[in-house]
């Protein structure tokens, strides 16, 4: 190969990744970028009415400042929203991932028939759409016909003090079959040679999972764990679907709620865009230590050509 | 464990590792293993038999005590309204399977570019695109659907599809996948030999990475299949509702209509037995690794 | 987590979101180009089996052809028509709720037909004419149905626990309390802080006036006397555990409906189809009378839903589009049929009289005169005048009553969230309140 004919091709090769990369880009500018910027637009603004407000034309747009932002900031069902779901969080995050852990080092560990069939039973939830997860447990959670209140003593499981976790009871279902998948899939990474002896040395299976196994994975539970706690954080499907059955659960449940509640009940599209874009420079904090674990981490061994 | 370990066995890969396993499972773990898959498996066994019930029944009678009137709900939830479950359905199988096909495709070739070639802006590129996963879908579903009415295109099968098609998860899958399952001598070789990139992508990479894209490709089918919002935002004509919206707005009118309760179950039964195919047939693809490239390093 | 995987696995699923479009319009390549007289109009309504009558104009109307699309409910459309207009995607035609005209009028969604409505005035009382016209000259939609509010109790059980039928609001409060004794686990009725039209229906009975407009300014008084004498009145009755607290239309409800656990329901003159459809096995053991009222021998009531058919602004076929709402409201064969398939109370006079009213519904096949005396209390219906934010003061109904109700059920500050959430909603957007 001549030096201009190499020098050519790797021009050429300098832009093939660019070009493997533009589809990816446009369809994340077009359907990311564009809207984030869009909501951006609509939390500057706000409408303007007047007179009565009844004839066409009465309704304009108009700029507003930072005022959508600063009614925000100052809204306690906002304050209260996060609050709640923090302490939502606190409950959910832990019992998920720690179901999640307990059943992909059982699956790990034992070879037992019916290892395969539980693996899929706990995986299936994640089929399963929230709207309609929520609609199951909803009939679950009816007193007279479902043995589950039952079983409880006849509990009201909508009442103030009970409908936090039971609607946590429908996130923990719904989420751990996915992260055991994510945890399993990393225990299953683990070359076998690493326990192997420790088990010939007549170490029990407890300790394997404690000493050897779990730091090991390490790296995956924390993953799990941020976004976990960000989907967790963003909830709003469960509250939202259980909300028609129970008094306790107010529109402005989770923060998300709030931003729906806005946007679609109370008609305000403005103040509904400033609070997102709020939750979404949050998100984006919370999730910054996140990406430098990850981009750091993840790919430092990767070859590039 | 050491880098070239893992190197030669990609993480995201096919069918168990040989190793010794312990023989049989002790009673405590079995025991509790039972217990979760019950816990699992309990409210679809609700709807297994709530399909079975009319509605009397579904108030009347225990939860768990099935009835006779499945295949009288089935045919009730058929003609309900000329057959439009039927069509929601096959709508649903649209979204889905173009949607996840077209996102494997961009994601794979996103991920091979990102795990394979050094260029500048590479790392910006990629954490922007992460940050993407992070926003809130409601954040973006109506910028989306006011953006897509301008264009002329609410309320089309493209609206529901092309936002869809992105996913900053499956590209981040993609990438771990191929910077474990493609070695660089493989890439180098062919160049060596004179192959051009695209063709290098279908005759090398894409064989090396399809295990990696059907997974990609399952789970964002799934992810499609149950979205509920973005489609919800963006349609107003029933027939080109998916089954989860179809099924909310049946819901809805549940409350006026309970009668339709039964066809809600039913539809419902329906609905996931679709995934539980998919979850059977396609069981060794299920597999995600969030931190392999960590545990590397 | 399983939620995180793809952007769309997210919240996908199922925030119960809103908002869409379709326009018709765009659609249907055959209106343009070869339309010569070929329309294509699109509707989006809640009610049952209105597709039925959809077809039957589709057939008798070669010209126009409608296009029906199913919605979910009235809270879900009127969402849907918001943001759809505001996107310029809302449909030709749409079913809209009394309340929530001025919302849309204020918003630019509904078009002004009065040109296309010509005399359609003569054919509805002028109570219901003034819902779509706002009391000027201007007509926003045609009337399809009115839900004057009436009582309907179980007669056999009733007659079980020795109750008697209240004419009062006092007599109410008594018979719930000698029900609750001699059985703990029955309630009279449930204080629903889901229904905020139900709520707003019985204030109207007992004289309230949320908004009237003065000049340019609005005056907005959701707490008033009236108001505060209906909230006092049902916090009383939470408050000492007499009635139940369970919100409407749930399949608890249903449940409760169904197996005489409530025994009476103050609802609308639209009740038979829900209780058919909720409790069909107690067909022929429900009567209706007038609500209880306030001061003995009064004889009011108010209004819970009811809807019009409007044409969208946007629509580019408003002649076509006005003809087929006026068509929908006010032939006799198509309002026979809303009586027969979608169960509505017509809003228009000649249907009242119409042979789908002679007989009483099937439900009620023990009170052979159920038209006549829904007929009476209809006349009885009190006006009301809906503010252009009802959306705002409902939602602030809903989670105001539910926060009360959870924690004791003392409804005097719940009013005042409403009023100020109302108040404040309408400030921001540069109202004149006073």
């Amino acid at each position: 190969m001549t030096v201009a004919a190499s020098r050519r091709r790797r021009g050429r090769t300098a832009a093939v990744p660019y070009a493997f990369l533009t589809p990816a880009i446009v369809l994340f500018v077009v359907f990311c970028i564009v809207p984030i910027g869009y909501s951006v637009y609509m939390s500057l603004r706000k409408a303007q009415v007047k007179g009565l407000g009844l004839r066409p034309g009465d309704r304009t747009e108009v700029f507003a400042g930072t005022r959508n932002y600063a009614n925000a900031l100052k809204d306690p069902e906002l304050i209260h929203s996060v609050l709640r779901v923090l302490g939502y969080g606190l409950i959910v995050v832990p019992m998920m991932l720690g179901l999640a852990l307990l059943f992909a080092l059982l699956l790990d560990g034992t070879r037992a028939r019916l290892v395969r069939s539980a693996r899929i039973a706990i995986f299936l939830p994640y089929a399963i759409p929230t709207v309609i997860a929520s609609l199951m447990w909803g009939f679950l959670y009816l007193p007279s016909v479902s043995p589950i209140v039952d079983l409880l003593g006849g509990a009201d499981l909508f009442a103030p003090s009970t409908v936090l976790y039971s609607i946590a009871n429908v996130a923990v279902w719904g989420g751990t079959g996915f992260n055991m998948m994510v945890i399993y899939t990393s225990l299953r990474a683990i070359p076998s040679d690493l326990y192997e002896a420790a088990r010939i040395d007549g170490a029990s299976e407890l300790r394997i999972a404690f000493r050897i196994k779990i730091p090991l994975i390490v790296p995956s539970l924390v993953m799990t764990a941020v976004f976990a706690i960000i989907s967790t954080l963003q909830v709003v499907s469960e509250p939202m679907a259980l909300k028609p059955l129970s008094n306790s659960i107010i529109s402005t449940w989770s923060p998300l709620m709030k931003v729906y509640t806005d946007a679609f009940e109370r008609g305000d599209l403005y103040s509904a865009a400033a609070t997102s874009v709020l939750l979404a420079v949050a998100t984006l904090v919370l999730s910054f230590g996140f990406l430098r674990l990850v981009g750091d981490r993840a790919f430092a061994s990767e070859g590039g050509s | 464990m050491t880098t070239t370990l893992t190197r030669e066995r990609p993480h995201v890969r096919a069918a168990g590792r040989p190793r010794v396993r312990r023989r049989g499972g002790g009673a405590v773990p079995t025991t509790i293993l039972l217990l979760g898959a019950f816990y699992m498996l309990l409210p679809v066994l609700w709807v297994v038999v709530a399909s079975t019930k009319n509605l009397g029944e579904l108030f009347d009678s225990s939860a768990f005590t099935p009835s006779g009137h499945l295949f009288e709900n089935l045919s009730r939830l058929s003609s309900y309204r000329d057959g439009v479950y039927w069509h929601w359905v096959a709508n649903s199988a649209l979204y889905a399977g173009g949607g996840a096909l077209l996102s494997a495709a961009v994601s794979g070739i996103s991920g091979y570019a990102l795990a394979k070639f050094r260029f500048a802006g590479k790392t910006a590129l990629f954490n922007v695109l992460l940050c993407g996963v992070l926003m809130p879908q409601i954040m973006l579903a109506i910028p989306q659907y006011l953006l897509l009415s301008k264009l002329g295109l609410a309320d089309t099968y493209a609206s529901v599809l092309l936002p869809q098609i992105i996913s900053p998860y499956g590209i981040y899958l993609a990438r771990i996948y191929a910077g474990a399952a493609i070695p660089d001598s493989v890439l180098e070789a062919a160049r060596m030999d004179g192959a051009r990139e695209f063709q290098i992508v279908r005759r090398v990479v894409l064989p090396m990475m399809a295990p990696g894209l059907v997974t990609v490709f399952l789970f964002q089918f799934v992810a499609i299949w149950n979205n509920f919002l973005l489609p919800f935002i963006m349609l107003g004509d029933d027939t080109k509702f998916p089954v989860t919206v179809g099924l909310f707005t049946m819901m809805k009118q549940g409350a006026n209509q309970p009668a339709q309760y039964t066809l809600i179950t039913t539809g419902v039964l329906l609905a996931i037995l679709p995934m539980i195919a998919l979850f059977l047939t396609l069981q060794r693809y299920w597999r995600v690794d969030l931190g392999s490239g960590a545990v590397k390093g | 987590m399983r939620v995180k995987f793809a952007v769309a696995g997210v919240l996908a699923l199922s925030l119960l979101a809103t908002a869409c479009g379709s326009s018709g319009d765009d659609e249907s390549p055959e209106t343009t180009p070869k339309a010569q007289g070929k329309v294509e109009l699109s509707f989006w309504s809640w009610a049952p089996n209105i597709e039925k009558i959809v077809a039957k104009w589709n057939a008798s109307h070669p010209d126009v052809h409608v296009t029906f699309s199913q919605q979910a409910n009235g809270d879900d459309l009127a969402t849907k028509i918001l943001t759809a207009s505001k996107a310029g995607n809302a449909p030709d035609v749409f079913q809209a709720e009394y309340q929530v005209l001025p919302t849309y009028i204020s918003n630019n969604a509904v078009a002004d037909i009065a040109k296309e409505a010509g005399d359609l005035k003569s054919r509805f009382a002028d109570g219901v004419w003034s819902q779509v016209t706002l009391g000027g000259d201007a007509v926003y939609a045609i009337p399809q149905d009115s839900g004057p509010m009436m009582y309907y109790y179980r007669a056999d059980l009733f007659e079980k626990y020795g109750l008697k039928v209240p004419t009062t609001w006092d007599e109410f409060a008594q018979q719930a309390e000698i029900l609750h004794k001699k059985d703990p686990k029955k309630y009279l009725t449930n204080f629903s802080a889901a229904d905020a039209g139900w709520f707003t229906g019985l204030a109207q009975q007992a004289g309230a006036s949320w908004w009237s407009p003065s000049g340019d300014t609005w005056k907005v008084a959701v707490n008033d006397e009236a108001t505060r004498k209906v909230a006092g009145f049902w916090s009383g009755l939470v408050q000492k555990d007499l009635i139940d607290k369970q919100p409407s239309y749930t399949p608890k409800w249903n449940k409760a409906l169904a197996d005489g656990t409530l025994l009476s329901w103050p609802s609308a003159v639209w009740g038979p189809g829900v209780l058919a459809a909720n409790a069909p096995k107690t067909a022929g053991k429900w009567k209706i009378a007038p609500l209880p009222q306030w001061a003995a021998g009064e004889n009011k009531t108010g209004s819970w839903g009811g809807s019009a058919t409007a044409v969208s602004a946007g629509s580019k076929n408003k002649a076509a589009a006005a003809a087929f709402a006026a068509w929908l409201n006010t032939d006799s064969e198509a309002t026979t049929d809303l009586v027969k398939e979608s169960a509505v109370y017509p809003a228009a006079t000649s249907a009242q009289t119409g042979p789908a009213l002679q007989s009483a519904p099937e439900f009620f096949s023990n009170q052979p005169d159920f038209y006549t005396v829904a007929g009476q209390i209809a006349g009885t219906a009190q006006g009301f005048t809906f503010g252009p934010n009802v959306n705002v003061t409902y939602s602030a109904y809903k989670d105001a009553f539910a926060k009360a109700i959870a924690s004791g059920g003392a409804f005097d500050g719940a009013l005042d969230q409403m009023q100020t959430s109302t108040v404040d909603d309408m400030k921001k957007n540069g109202f004149k309140v006073s």
